[in-house]
């Protein structure tokens, strides 16, 4: 339908600066990025009313003219055999006292004739759909392959250089949905694996999604559509597309959700710089979490679906089978590893194992993250509650920070 | 087809001419026009019902020839430490049964109560022995090893990280085979006890013996496609 | 006429009792004591069809809930003070910090609707109610060939439904109905109601085989004399395809649920990838039953519109013999094509397999609908409830299958699959196919099942309300899958919005539309007239015992002398011919 998109949502920017105080302060003050508008073409007749947009490869084309191929054929016959159901039954509605007309029960021309013609009319549909099955998932040969992790409840996008996204914006019911970034006008390949249960990685605008398993690969190829005049939007040239995940996983299935941002190939280069580590342990630590942490813990101090992290670490915690432990480097290691092996009272065993989705140089930059929000480890719990989502230092001298490493 | 109380104190003695469930008194359902009609519908039930449990085991060979394609070398490390032997030799208790159990079906055909029940204490007599041997020589041993299903599996000198899989599959189909096994056993049992206590089965009303003497053709015959899958195929 | 004395009395001597199957006999509880411990088929067809509707109520009181909290989408939002407010979660706790408890209650609620649905409503509903009640009856038989496997089925059925209850009660589950692993094996690792819910599919399952079962052999065995394969009535030819799916494809299920079972109690590892175990082996398991029994929910369900649309049109079944091999072909295809649930899922060689045999099936259908559609011509047809509802099922069946060539064609799929468009199709199908049906049937046999006849305005007005609130609420869900609105969201982008609210209002004119119905059943088992041996004028043997038939159903031996459509040359029983004319007599005309 043509209800108009979202209004522009703000987008947190992942702090991405090497230097560290002053690049603080510039992260905290920096605008938000370019407002979320997912792409709708106000096209008109019936196609606009079943998709939101013309395709712009063949592939697409190809999938939509077939849909409405599929639609015409049904609408015909659809409308041919009400015509004659309602006809009939106004024309031959009962009198009383009056006898129905003789008539025939068994036509044996009539019959062959309408099964065959259906029967060939599905033939055709079974070859087109066939063929356009093949076209989206096949990827072409010089294309551009992302590496791309599903868990409960997020994606990860690895780029071919080792780059993982971790722009945060707006979308729906949640704050903190991520952006992937692609070249524009470039063949895609997607290699897909899940850590935890099955996901589907749908994007309706492609009109093209595979299932996600564990311990097994899948994908689809796609070709990012060429920017023209109608992406340049004040914040630059753009184009936004939905991922929705479209198996059923969990809780927060349906946050499950990301952003693809169609860029120019020069934007795009600086997006992936951009995403890079900033050589700051207490930042990158807090760009982990934003990127594969947030959609279940928090650093603010709500419970939501895992224990908050502020005033976490270094603090005495209860597990479920009674037991309690100090939270030191070692029990935040086994919980990211092997969360199962030790439960929190009041919290389900939900979260995923991150083995082989986070490096040892994250976990060590998330260790001296939640170091920096905890009083018990010496860090500044108070400024960075009172700061909701800002970075954590952001108001805190550098000596703060480094005394908050020595401490830990 | 009402239920006859056979604990009245004016009835004949159990198992004398007079008693109603003595064979030569018994009707049919009223629904039905015969007991030829009511003996062919049970028959044919019977034959829908083995249907559904060969649907079931199917299941189970599905899983099996999946994994086995998969992961042929776990498959080996299990069929070699599956011993053959033990295999073999409840194939041929299970057959020996499968023949007693259809004598007894020809001796209720044929009036003969003694026979019948004779045919049907060996048949459940092989019944146990089967049981016997899978438990004492094949699952205790196994499980003292620790080569257990699932969570339970311990056994430290396993090559292959598929097999705990592996004998989760053979525990589930054995297991189930086995559990047919007594199911088949209770229901010849209860044959057992009616046709000594009542003389209840002979040439006009055999629908019971034959329809559990089926079941228990069909407990051989899964038996007869696990062993070679599970025992033989290295 | 129809019916000859035989001249003979059965083997249990002759009928001392020919009061109605409904009289009772003593007091209260030996009353109670007499339906709990019944062999009588048609009192277990009435004890089932309660059942089932309470389940169906169960299952319509989350499907409303489901659409109330879709009416609005959650938002969080965040304040100057950095506090989260959410808005639109309908179900949460008061004060929730996250969305999380609301998530997780929204997804309770649509399993809980569409287990209930599936395992306890809609496959059970037509075979075990209707099915249980008339197969005998339009068969000529006196009983179902083994009467108390019957009554085993029915405590097996309710024994299932206990269990899948408890699992409500003790909070609910969210695996979704398709119990996909490796969320089901992991989900909810503490509690016990996931057990509970798999073990009542599982023990579910045990009654739908009996039920299959029984029906297959009573249909080989019971009929009347002189009643060839030939000259069943369409509904019995349905309920035989029907049980035999139920029978070949339900232990399947029983061993996908034993297993999943076990993988949750001691983790086997089939179906966990982490031990080798391949979670797509249990969708193939899964589906190999679950899309056969799609065709358990619809078959018996044609079955009824076939009989509807010949008495209250007063036509012979156009096509009879392709309605009827129609119905054996959807059965025999139904076991070939469960891989089209899984595109996403499989390769592209067992894909586009199962893609060209999907459209099999379309080709029986669509010989069904064109022979309905041709046996209104020249008929004489009455605009009652019944009908109507026939119409409806004609009208609402036809889109779920016309809507089912986009999902079986695999390039419009990998866009399709999953979304809303999946929902509202097989909505079309399952609730615009089987429910519609069921409810036309209840309507047609109600007078015969309880010797009450309905009041026909306010049965209309229900009709025409489910009518258009079942479009209201699902024809705008095509459109929802099209535009990339995912199933199971308990939440959605606000494109979405217009879309759901319409939806949900529909859901609120369907609701009334069942009460409407509900409140018309009830006043016609209080205040209704009796009803006559036969109101509408039909020719299968059911209309010629009494309104509520007797004990044993049938006075004498039933012998059948005509077949169950022959409008044009029997004056039907207990009917006067000049409320049911016959044509002038036609050379040429018979066949």
């Amino acid at each position: 339908m043509t209800t108009p998109p979202t209004p522009p949502a703000g987008a947190d920017q992942i702090v991405s600066d090497a230097a560290a105080p002053a690049a603080n302060a510039a992260a905290q003050a920096a605008p938000a990025g370019p407002p979320i508008r997912p792409y709708l073409e106000d096209q008109g007749g019936i196609h606009g009313l079943f998709f939101r947009n013309e395709g712009h490869t063949d592939a697409i084309i190809a999938t939509d003219a077939m849909y409405m191929l599929i639609f015409w054929f049904s609408a015909f016959f659809f409308v041919l055999l009400m015509f004659l159901m309602v006809y009939w039954t106004i024309k031959y509605r009962r009198r009383p006292g009056v006898a129905p007309p003789r008539s025939t029960a068994h036509n044996t021309l009539l019959e062959v004739f309408w099964t065959v013609v259906p029967s060939s009319a599905m033939l055709v549909m079974f070859f087109l759909g066939f063929w356009g099955y093949m076209d989206k998932l096949v990827p072409a040969g010089n294309a551009m392959e992302l590496n791309v992790k599903a868990w409960k409840w997020d994606w990860g996008v690895t780029y071919p250089d080792g780059t993982q996204s971790g722009q945060l914006v707006t979308l729906g019911g949640r704050s903190d949905i991520k952006l992937h970034a692609l070249p524009e006008d470039t063949e895609i390949k997607l290699r897909m694996s899940s850590n935890d249960v099955i996901h589907s990685f749908w994007i309706p605008d492609y009109r093209v999604k595979m299932d996600v398993f564990p311990n097994r690969y899948t994908g689809y190829g796609f070709r990012t559509p060429a920017l023209g005049p109608e992406d340049d939007h004040a914040e630059g040239r753009y184009r936004d597309h939905w991922v929705f995940c479209a198996e059923y996983c969990g809780d927060l299935h349906s946050e499950m959700a990301a952003i693809i941002r169609v860029m120019p190939q020069e934007d795009y280069l600086q997006w992936v710089k951009d995403q890079g580590s900033t050589g700051d342990p207490i930042i990158d630590g807090k760009n982990v979490f934003k990127r594969k942490c947030a959609t279940c813990h928090s650093d603010d101090g709500s419970n939501n679906i895992g224990p908050t992290w502020l005033n976490n670490f270094g603090t005495e915690r209860q597990f479920i089978d009674g037991t309690s432990a100090i939270g030191d480097e070692n029990y935040v290691r086994e919980s990211i590893l092997n969360p199962g092996a030790r439960i929190r009272a009041g919290f389900d065993n939900q979260m995923t194992s991150f083995q082989g989705l986070i490096t040892d140089e994250e976990i060590e930059n998330v260790i001296a993250y939640m170091k920096s929000i905890s009083e018990a480890a010496g860090g500044g719990a108070d400024d960075a509650a009172g700061d909701g989502d800002d970075a954590p230092a952001d108001d805190a001298p550098p000596a703060d920070i480094d005394a908050a490493g020595e401490h830990g | 087809m009402a239920t006859i109380d056979t604990q009245r104190a004016d009835l004949p003695a159990p198992g004398s001419e007079g008693h109603p469930l003595f064979w030569k008194n018994r009707g049919h359902g009223h629904h039905f026009r015969s007991s030829a009609e009511e003996f062919d519908a049970c028959k044919l039930g019977m034959w829908l019902f083995l249907a559904t449990e060969i649907l079931l085991f199917a299941g189970i060979f599905c899983a099996y020839t999946v994994f086995r394609t998969l992961y042929p070398e776990a498959w080996a490390e299990i069929s070699h430490s599956l011993d053959w032997r033990f295999g073999l030799l409840n194939t041929v208790v299970l057959l020996l049964s499968s023949w007693t159990v259809a004598s007894a079906v020809r001796a209720a055909q044929r009036g003969r109560n003694g026979a019948l029940i004779l045919n049907l204490v060996v048949t459940l007599i092989c019944a146990a022995l089967f049981i016997f041997i899978k438990l004492k020589f094949e699952y205790m041993v196994k499980l003292d090893l620790g080569k257990a299903p699932g969570t339970w599996f311990s056994y430290p000198y396993a090559e292959n990280p598929q097999v705990p899989l592996c004998w989760s599959i053979y525990y589930m189909g054995t297991g189930l085979h086995a559990l047919h096994v007594i199911i088949g056993a209770c229901l010849l049992s209860w044959v057992l006890f009616r046709a000594i206590r009542y003389k209840a089965y002979g040439p006009t009303h055999y629908t019971m013996v034959e329809t559990s003497a089926l079941y228990w053709h069909l407990v051989d015959l899964i038996w007869i496609f696990l062993f070679p899958l599970l025992y033989l195929i290295h | 006429m129809t019916t000859v004395d035989t001249n003979h009395d059965h083997a249990h001597g002759g009928h001392h009792d020919e009061g109605s199957y409904l009289t009772p006999r003593g007091g209260f509880w030996s009353t109670i004591w007499a339906w709990a411990s019944t062999v009588d088929h048609k009192k277990i067809g009435v004890m089932y069809l309660f059942a089932v509707l309470f389940m169906f109520f169960l299952g319509g009181m989350a499907a409303i809930a489901v659409r109330l909290e879709l009416y609005e989408p959650v938002r969080q939002a965040m304040d100057a003070t950095g506090a989260t407010t959410i808005t639109g979660q309908l179900f949460a706790p008061a004060g929730a910090e996250s969305i999380d408890t609301g998530n997780q209650i929204y997804n309770r609620l649509f399993t809980l609707h569409g287990a209930i649905m599936v395992f306890m409503f809609i496959v059970p509903s037509i075979p075990a109610s209707l099915g249980n009640f008339f197969l005998p009856l339009m068969l000529g038989a006196k009983d179902v060939a083994f009467p108390r496997v019957n009554l085993l089925s029915w405590y097996i059925y309710v024994t299932g439904s206990i269990f899948g209850v408890a699992s409500i009660i003790l909070g609910g589950v969210d695996t979704g109905w398709t119990f996909y692993t490796p969320y089901s094996t992991t989900t909810d690792a503490d509690h016990w109601r996931v057990f509970f819910m798999v073990l009542a599919a599982f023990v579910l399952g045990f009654s739908s085989i009996l039920t299959g079962l029984n029906f297959v052999v009573t249909t080989h065995k019971l009929r009347a004399p002189g009643m060839g394969w030939f000259d069943m009535p369409l509904f019995i030819w349905a309920i035989y395809a029907t049980s035999i799916i139920q029978v070949l494809a339900t232990p399947v299920i029983g061993i996908t649920l034993l297993l999943l079972l076990f993988e949750r109690l001691f983790h086997i590892g089939i179906f966990d990838p982490s031990l080798g175990g391949d979670p797509v082996l249990f969708q193939h398991f899964f589906w190999f039953y679950s899309h056969p029994v799609v065709y358990v929910m619809i078959l018996p369900g044609m079955g009824i519109i076939s009989e509807l649309l010949a008495v209250h049109a007063r036509k012979h079944i156009f096509g009879y013999r392709a309605i009827a091999f129609s119905s054996l072909g959807i059965a025999a295809v139904s076991f070939l094509v469960w891989g089209h649930h899984m595109f996403t899922a499989m390769g592209e060689l067992s894909s586009t397999l199962f893609s060209a045999l999907t459209f099999l099936v379309a080709i029986p259908t669509a010989i069904k609908v064109f022979n309905w559609i041709a046996t209104l011509y020249k008929g004489s047809i009455a605009l009652n409830t019944p009908m109507l509802y026939a119409l409806s099922f004609l009208f609402l069946f036809s889109i779920g299958g016309l809507t089912g060539f986009p999902l079986a064609t695999l390039s419009t799929d990998l866009h399709l699959h999953d979304s809303y468009f999946v929902v509202a199709h097989f909505h079309y199908v399952m609730m615009g196919g089987t429910v519609i049906a069921m409810v036309g049937g209840l309507h047609h046999w109600w007078p015969k099942m309880f010797g009450k006849m309905y009041n026909e305005t306010w049965g209309i007005i229900g009709c025409l309300l489910v009518f258009v609130g079942f479009n209201v609420t699902f024809f705008t869900q095509f459109f929802l899958g099209t535009q990339g609105m995912p199933r199971r969201y308990a939440s959605y982008v606000d494109e979405f919005h217009t879309l759901h609210m319409i939806s949900t209002y529909g859901s609120w004119i369907i609701l009334l539309g069942f009460l409407v119905h509900l409140f018309n059943f009830i006043h016609s088992l209080v205040a209704g007239p009796k009803a006559p041996p036969n109101p509408w004028g039909g020719l299968t043997m059911e209309w010629e015992t009494e309104s509520p038939p007797i004990e044993h159903n049938f006075h004498h031996e039933m012998l059948v002398k005509h077949g169950p459509y022959d409008f044009e040359s029997v004056v039907p029983p207990h009917c006067d011919e000049a409320e049911f004319p016959l044509p002038p007599p036609q050379e040429g005309a018979g066949h």
